[in-house]
């Protein structure tokens, strides 16, 4: 190998001093003003930690998210993101509460937990800590059409996530509209704590592992198709349609349905031996269709902003939901700002959901009491403050969250009748959230 | 000033963003007037075209030509008021039309500031020579112009065809964002600085070339030898407190040719340097 031969360093002269001081003879200014000038980091960084919390003891999520930005050119951007959350608490396993103390075989198998009479059943096993990242980059293909192409991957003890996604958007009419065509793809693999259950296989007792199987996958693809529409310099609205297409394994793993007598609404023994009354794993169809029509309208009231949308989404579960969201962004003085926020989200219950299963009927081919596929209303009411600092800006949110949910009717019988089988879930999310970089 | 001239104005009502604006394009026309070399109504055109004869100039061209004569002492040569009639034999069109060595060492015996006799106010050139301005002039208005406009206001940010100057930032104290233009797209922005108060200049030669046998020779040329600087940056952005050092800078590091970077940083001054 050759060594590359150094060139001598050579004494360049400083000719500032003289430079200077000639410069100030030629202006004839006394005293030259002084340069502030930085060249912007390439990097923006959105950084922000919350805290999910829901009343009475069940799920707790801290939260940590970071996202990173680069302009690599013009309308050109990597974007990475990255989660890190730690969730603890009780959360419901879908079985009903009744006038006896409730035993329960946990996940793994090797535990148990019960559920006092009356109160609602919280599988207080629940924990989980979930890393997320993705990475994103786009760029222009031509004058008039930018190309978004990421990729997604996340993991938690029992869930893995692996996705990929394209967009491409293309503007017209002077770039006052822009019309958008996305599509993702991304493949799961769910390994839960003691095995898949079978759906709708019973719980067994401590060690028997008969209801269960090994880990299970599914595939998800979604497909987006919106516009976007320059209305006037201070309007802008979009409409987004989306079809989303889930097949694989679709069950929760954790959720159970109670089996209870069809009069009196009181457990029913379980498996021989077990000590269980009788529970069945939940079993939901293998695939899920669902359809989705947003609308976004955007406006600039003088420097104050709205932003309002409306989602339909309908599935071929039965669930179909709707939600209001309006934000407003009020400017105070100094670029601080105050945005109150409310939100209103209703759906129906899907065809399968059953708040309990009876004793002596035929066991369905579908069935879950996971409450998140029942019939409920939530609403969410939040304020968030802003306030720019020399680097970037801070802010702070905090929102409440209520859902309020019915029970199967049926579902109505002997005990049952005076045990609040779909209760309030409360939730408080608080997030500090800091920006900074080129800005 | 031979590209677009602008001025930025912050919190500025319409009377007051017109005054400012009046008196910067004011004193850019004088500028532009008083020393374009395409004029023929002016002193530049009365000393080139004097044939050996002796031109007394106005106080302001003596402070120029003194400058220009500190300029030839602090770059050792490079840079050389009396260069311009290089531009006989080179003509920097993007074709391949070098000149001969003969061609351009006739033309060298016509370049040499020490070939000319100053005796303040009084110029005295050999016949044939001529001077020009052009390497001092824009960033010369750029801070005479700024001057004029900071007795207005204070919140202005001026832009002579890439030569700014800031002379402060928006009430709200952030900086004005400058671009510099990138090589491949001159309409992007290869860097972004944030200026608050201050000179930015910039020297380079984006569009201004030669290419011979695939080798591309740029604009700059250093008047001692009578050929293009090779194996520099191709644009030089220099940061200083007024427009005019930023811009000598600028042109000296350029002169450096490949020791442009080692230059600027036995300056002590940012900047920004594209390849």
């Amino acid at each position: 190998m050759q060594l590359k031969k150094r060139k001598p360093m050579r004494k360049l002269r400083n000719v500032g001093t003289p430079l200077a001081a000639a410069t100030c003879a030629l202006l004839g200014q006394a005293a030259p003003r002084t340069v502030d000038a930085q060249e912007l980091a390439p990097w923006d960084f959105d950084t922000s930690f919350l805290i999910y919390s829901e009343a009475d003891g069940r799920v707790q999520d801290l939260s940590l998210n970071g996202i990173a930005r680069k302009e690599l050119r013009e309308d050109s951007f990597l974007n990475l993101t990255f989660a890190l959350d730690s969730l603890t608490g009780a959360s419901p396993s879908g079985a009903a509460p009744s006038n006896v103390v409730q035993t329960f075989t946990s996940p793994s198998g090797n535990a148990s937990y019960t559920a006092g009479a009356v109160n609602p059943v919280l599988d207080s096993t629940f924990h989980d800590q979930r890393i997320a990242a993705s990475g994103s980059w786009q760029w222009p293909v031509t004058r008039l059409t930018l190309m978004d192409v990421g990729a997604s991957i996340s993991n938690e003890y029992d869930y893995t996530h692996l996705g990929v996604d394209a967009k491409v958007a293309r503007d017209f009419n002077n770039r006052n509209t822009t019309l958008s065509f996305g599509v993702a793809l991304a493949s799961d693999t769910v390994d839960p704590v003691g095995g898949a259950p079978v759906p709708l296989a019973p719980m067994l007792g401590l060690g028997n592992m008969a209801s269960k199987r090994g880990d299970d996958s599914k595939d998800v693809t979604d497909f987006l198709i919106g516009v976007t529409q320059v209305v006037n310099r201070k309007t802008i609205v979009q409409l987004n349609y989306s079809l989303s297409n889930s097949d694989g394994y679709l069950n929760d793993p954790y959720k159970i349905l109670s089996v209870v007598d069809a009069v009196t609404g009181s457990p029913v023994p379980g498996p021989a031996g077990s000590g269980l009354y009788r529970y069945l794993y939940e079993g939901r169809p293998d695939s899920r269709e669902k359809q989705s029509l947003f609308g976004l309208v955007k406006h600039d009231f003088d420097g104050n902003v709205l932003e309002a949308s409306l989602r339909y989404m309908t599935d071929d579960w039965g669930v179909d939901s709707q939600t209001l969201d309006v934000h407003y962004r009020w400017g105070l003085k100094d670029g601080r700002y105050l945005q109150p926020h409310v939100r209103y989200y209703s759906q129906t219950a899907a065809d399968f959901y059953h708040t309990v299963l009876f004793d002596g009927r035929p066991v369905p081919q579908f069935a879950s009491a996971d409450y998140r596929l029942g019939e409920f209303d939530a609403i969410t009411l939040g304020l968030k403050y802003g306030m720019p600092t020399k680097k970037g800006e801070w802010s702070a949110r905090l929102e409440w969250y209520q859902q309020t949910g019915n029970a199967d009717p049926a579902a109505r019988v002997g005990v049952l009748t005076n045990l609040d089988l779909y209760p309030d879930l409360n939730a408080l999310i608080a997030q500090v959230s800091y920006k900074f970089g080129r800005r | 000033m031979a590209s677009p001239c602008e001025v930025h104005v912050a919190d500025a009502s319409r009377d007051l963003a017109g005054r400012v604006l009046e008196a910067v394009a004011g004193e850019a026309r004088r500028i532009e007037r008083k020393w374009s070399r395409y004029r023929t109504d002016n002193v530049v055109h009365e000393i080139n075209t004097a044939g050996g004869r002796t031109v007394t100039v106005d106080e302001e061209t003596a402070r120029l030509i003194d400058y220009a004569a500190n300029l030839f002492e602090l770059s050792d040569g490079r840079f050389d008021i009396t260069s311009g009639v290089l531009r006989e034999v080179w003509k920097f069109d993007g074709s391949d039309r070098v000149p001969t060595r003969a061609a351009v060492a006739a033309v060298l015996a016509k370049v040499g500031w020490r070939r000319a006799r100053w005796r303040r106010p009084e110029l005295t050139l050999e016949p044939g020579m001529q001077i020009d301005f052009g390497g001092i002039g824009k960033e010369y208005a750029v801070d005479r112009a700024a001057a004029l406009a900071s007795a207005i206001s204070n919140r202005c940010l001026l832009n002579f065809g890439g030569d700014l100057l800031a002379t402060g930032p928006p009430a709200d104290g952030r900086p004005w964002r400058v671009g510099i233009e990138g090589l491949a797209h001159p309409t992007r922005a290869a860097k972004e600085i944030d200026l608050k108060q201050g000179a930015l200049a910039t020297s380079g030669d984006a569009r201004r070339f030669l290419l011979k046998d695939g080798k591309r020779l740029g604009h700059i040329l250093d008047p001692r030898s009578g050929w293009p600087v090779e194996g520099g940056p191709r644009s030089v952005t220099v940061a200083a407190p007024t427009c005019t050092e930023a811009g000598m800078l600028a042109t000296f590091a350029l002169l450096h040719g490949p020791d442009a970077e080692a230059f600027l940083a036995a300056q002590g001054v940012r900047h920004w340097c594209l390849h």
